[in-house]
């Protein structure tokens, strides 16, 4: 497992946004396309998709060739979240910190677009990092000891000195997943920084 | 590494494997230009993986059109189709049903090579979106080993095998036909006779006659369930339709067997095929449906080649095989029959219940229909339904037509927990099946041939009439309204009660995205008949006109008068009259909202479908006349409404020839006044040059008008047949000197 868990590439980080935030899908979705126009976010842009009338979906999806961007409301709380499809260089735990980059990049961006009106601020003390491949990475103990120092190793960077709680997703039909929270806050932008 | 070939194992089935190993070799012989790309084309969309927008590698961006610059360069997928670029894949799922594994397994494979949305079509089937092709076998060997396959999803073959989902349990039902469209989905997946088609061949059966859980009237073959003593004896068998079909020019169904035993509905549809594969066209496929070929040999030919090739074929067993077991898809009760618990339930569940459940035939149970905004639910939710379909009825359930998902074998005294469990999920809409229910096909979200925002539109709809359900008038709460995104009808406008299609207009030199407004259509009695465009809307006045023909309906109504019976005793003309306000396009500068599509952010263009390069001038006169000619074709309907079909026939000739003309006077100002100069002309400019050319459809619609021209040169006699394709193949011609026009820039 060890090998295959090293292998895994599907990689998704989700930054979920501050608590009471109600964010304008419409505005989310133009601010997509502005994005994709004006090339805001690594990978090559090519379509948005509005999934706003399914409850708990992708919300709003930045379809790029390398992984996606997505204003997502999975499990009721929205975030920003950024997966990968298409492999990416470095060993794991640098293509995990890439993907974590490209989510708050996101974030930030969304953070500080205009048109949005602040309406858009991720908490900066949770988020949820997922393996989507059950080939190399399913959602089982054996993942989470493989995957656990990888994930460590981009808190450790992310909340220098603070402690982060793990709650792994026990449902064996659900991916992979860890839900972290951390015991102190930062901002997008300082999160952005560290990484 | 670990592969899923390795790890599924013997769990696929040998033969499935096999072909998901070849398919993947290919990719090798297409890399390495072995393979052609029609071929390899061809040979994918064979396997369910099919184009997606803007998969050609350029998009519009909202102020330009940009090449997506993908990292394999010039491979391709097949003409004109970047390797790269992510695709859709369609995935059949037979009369729509669904095991709890199997839901399972379409969840993971959404999850993980899509965007987590499974969307149910209009046949039944699931399709994901945004798919990488290098995902596609694993993702087909995860389905195999399930008993899923995406065989022949798509391509020149056998579609979707559709059958009613409330067979067995509905109570209008004369049987259950679950176990012969099973028998027929088996029978003609792979088979010989259906692998040399000029065009797709789709199937459906249904129980009943007066509902439309099946749509037989719209299917290439479809058969209605029907009971006949014979010798004493009570036989089992189908009133069988032949030829029909939607598409850009729809054709009712003609009866070819009142009552065809069971035991001969599988080597008649073997018998058909043969026909339709030795006679169908193979070249023009816009001409290569099997209604094309039944109208080119006329009905009674067709119907003695068919009998002709029956008495010759070589016997199967298969043909009657399954008859030994009608039960075997047989789902039965988890809970036992109980009545709903007397109780002070919210109004929100009687909502609900008011919508979404249907009594069964048998004593106490209920279907309850999921209904799922625009045909899409997230692999989460899957997987909550597949945790609800093992609570309380078992393992299986089933896809619709009108997509949505059917639970069956609801114990009464369940309804108001799986309600609640329903709620959990985001799942229990109420509305389902009502007017606020409205369906799209993808339309300019991900289709190729998209020209209009349809889910953009419908979402819009929904959203509006939801708001105000509870408010409207009881006679149009069930209402169907159906939009696609172009004239394929992808969608099934032509049978809605209201339905609308993608068509864009230049107005004052600027693009604005406009819905034909369908009406004449019945979704009662199997698609009982079709509507016909009566007039061009902005996409951004449908949701008003919608309004405005339900008050019209409701204040005017007589009696118990459906809404398809109003239109037909007031007209068209009437309506049209009642919303023309409404066709009109302020500037840019007063409203730009005009410009935009339905959730669309960017500048409305259809440089997306395909470019052109015509040279214009005279553009007042040409939008002048472009509008005349479509007037006409209005014209003609409101003849044919009144039975005139000569004269509908000939203002729909004349309807062609107006735009043809004012394209022509586009290339050459000086043509004159004479019919023959004019056709020549236009003929020489627009047709060898390829200006009116579709980029898909290529010459198809100034096909209609050349013939259109020869017949009434040859004085043809007109029939209500022949005076209702002219006007649907008008209305075709006039949209693409309309799109033409456009592209002249």
């Amino acid at each position: 497992m060890g090998h295959s868990i090293e292998e895994l590439q599907r990689i998704g980080v989700k930054f979920y946004l501050a608590e009471g935030a109600e964010p304008n899908l419409s505005k989310v979705i133009a601010a997509f396309h502005r994005w994709i126009r004006n090339s805001s976010v690594e990978g090559l842009l090519i379509d948005v998709a509005d999934y706003a009338h399914v409850p708990e979906g992708p919300g709003a999806l930045l379809v790029a060739h390398e992984g996606n961007y997505a204003l997502d409301f999975a499990g009721g709380r929205p975030g920003v979240v950024y997966y990968r499809k298409h492999a990416a260089d470095g060993d794991l735990a640098a293509r995990l910190r890439s993907a974590a980059r490209n989510a708050l990049q996101a974030a930030s961006l969304l953070e500080n677009d205009p048109e949005l009106e602040g309406a858009i601020e991720i908490g900066g003390d949770e988020l949820q990092i997922f393996a989507n491949d059950r080939l190399l990475a399913p959602n089982s103990d054996e993942t989470e000891a493989g995957f656990r120092p990888v994930v460590d190793t981009l808190l450790d960077a992310l909340f220098p000195g603070v402690a982060c709680k793990h709650c792994r997703d026990q449902n064996p039909g659900e991916r992979f997943n860890i839900d972290i929270k951390a015991s102190q806050k930062s901002d997008a932008k300082t999160l952005l920084a560290r990484l | 590494m670990t592969t899923w070939k390795e790890t599924l194992g013997t769990s696929i089935p040998p033969v499935l494997g096999h072909e998901i190993d070849s398919y993947e070799e290919a990719f090798e012989g297409k890399r390495e230009g072995r393979i052609e790309s029609t071929v390899f084309a061809e040979m994918r969309l064979r396997r369910g993986v099919y184009g997606q927008r803007y998969d050609n590698g350029q998009r519009y961006d909202g102020e330009e059109t940009r090449a997506l610059n993908y990292p394999c360069g010039d491979l391709e997928k097949g003409p004109d189709t970047v390797w790269d670029a992510p695709g859709m894949m369609r995935i059949k799922i037979p009369w729509g049903g669904m095991s709890t594994a199997q839901m399972e397994a379409l969840a993971e494979v959404a999850e993980e090579y899509s965007d987590g949305i499974l969307h149910i079509t209009t046949r039944q089937d699931v399709q994901l979106h945004f798919v990488h092709i290098e995902d596609t076998p694993d993702l087909m060997r995860r389905l195999a080993a399930v008993g899923i396959t995406t065989r022949e999803a798509c391509g020149n073959v056998v579609r979707n095998v559709t059958g009613c989902p409330r067979s067995g349990v509905c109570s209008t039902e004369t049987f259950d036909v679950t176990p012969y469209t099973q028998a027929i989905h088996e029978f003609v997946l792979g088979h010989p006779d259906g692998q040399n088609f000029g065009r797709k061949f789709k199937i459906a059966l249904s129980g009943c006659d007066t509902q439309s859980c099946g749509l037989i009237r719209i299917h290439d073959v479809g058969g209605i369930a029907r009971t006949r003593e014979i010798d004493g004896e009570l036989k089992r068998g189908f009133e069988v339709y032949v030829a029909g079909g939607l598409g850009a020019v729809p054709y009712q169904a003609q009866l070819f067997e009142e009552f065809m035993p069971e035991e001969e509905i599988l080597p008649t549809i073997q018998a058909i095929g043969r026909v339709f594969a030795r006679l169908g066209e193979k070249r023009n496929r816009m001409r290569a449906r099997l209604k094309f070929l039944v109208k080119k040999l006329g009905f009674d030919e067709f119907k003695r080649l068919v009998l002709e090739e029956r008495a010759v074929l070589d016997e199967d067993h298969r043909w009657t095989a399954f008859l030994a077991d009608l039960h075997e898809w047989d789902d039965k009760p988890l809970k036992p029959a109980a009545p709903l618990p007397e109780g002070d339930y919210p109004a929100e569940f009687a909502a609900w219940r008011q919508d979404s459940v249907i009594p069964q035939r048998q004593e106490g149970y209920a279907m309850v229909t999921v209904g799922l905004p625009l045909g899409d639910l997230t692999s989460v939710q899957m997987r909550g339904l597949i945790e609800l379909v093992r609570k309380y009825t078992g393992d299986t359930c089933r896809s619709t037509i009108e997509q949505d998902i059917l639970l069956r074998w609801v114990s009464l005294s369940d309804l108001y927990d799986v309600y609640k469990d329903l709620a959990a999920l985001g799942l229990a809409r109420a509305a389902t099946g009502t007017i606020a229910d409205a369906t799209a096909c993808p339309g300019t979200d991900t289709c190729k041939l998209g020209i209009s925002a349809s889910r953009g539109l419908i979402g819009e709809l929904n959203a509006r009439l939801s708001a105000k359900l509870e408010t409207l008038d009881p006679a149009v709460r069930n209402i169907r309204v159906k939009a696609s995104g172009c004239f394929n009808s992808c969608g099934q406008h032509h049978v809605a009660d209201i339905g609308f299609w993608g068509v864009s207009r230049k107005i004052r030199g600027q693009l604005v995205p406009h819905f034909q407004l369908v009406l004449g259509g019945q979704w009662a009695n199997n698609g009982g008949s079709y509507g016909l465009a009566i007039v061009a809307i902005p996409s951004k006045n449908v949701p008003e006109v919608l309004d405005r023909v339900l008050d019209h309906y409701v204040a005017d109504r007589q009696g118990d008068e459906s809404f398809h019976d109003y239109v037909t005793r007031i007209g068209k003309k009437a309506v049209r009259e009642q919303v023309k306000d409404l066709t009109e396009v302020p500037d840019f500068e007063q409203d730009s909202s005009y410009y935009f599509d339905w959730g669309d952010y960017r500048r409305y263009t259809v440089a997306d479908i395909g470019k052109g390069e015509c040279a214009g001038e005279v553009v007042e006169s040409t939008e002048f006349d472009l509008q005349a000619s479509e007037r006409e074709v209005f014209e003609a309907q409101t003849l044919l409404d009144s039975a005139d079909v000569s004269g509908a026939a000939d203002i729909a000739y004349r309807a062609m020839f107006l735009a043809a003309k004012a394209l022509t006077r586009t290339q050459n100002p000086a043509v004159g006044e004479d019919s023959e100069v004019i056709v020549g002309e236009f003929r020489t400019r627009l047709y060898d040059t390829e200006l009116i050319f579709d980029k898909y459809a290529k010459g198809k619609f100034a096909d209609y008008f050349f013939r259109a021209h020869d017949e009434v040169q040859e004085k043809v006699p007109a029939s209500a047949d022949l005076a209702r394709t002219r006007i649907e193949e008008a209305q075709l011609f006039v949209e693409a000197a309309h799109a033409c026009f456009d592209r002249m820039g």
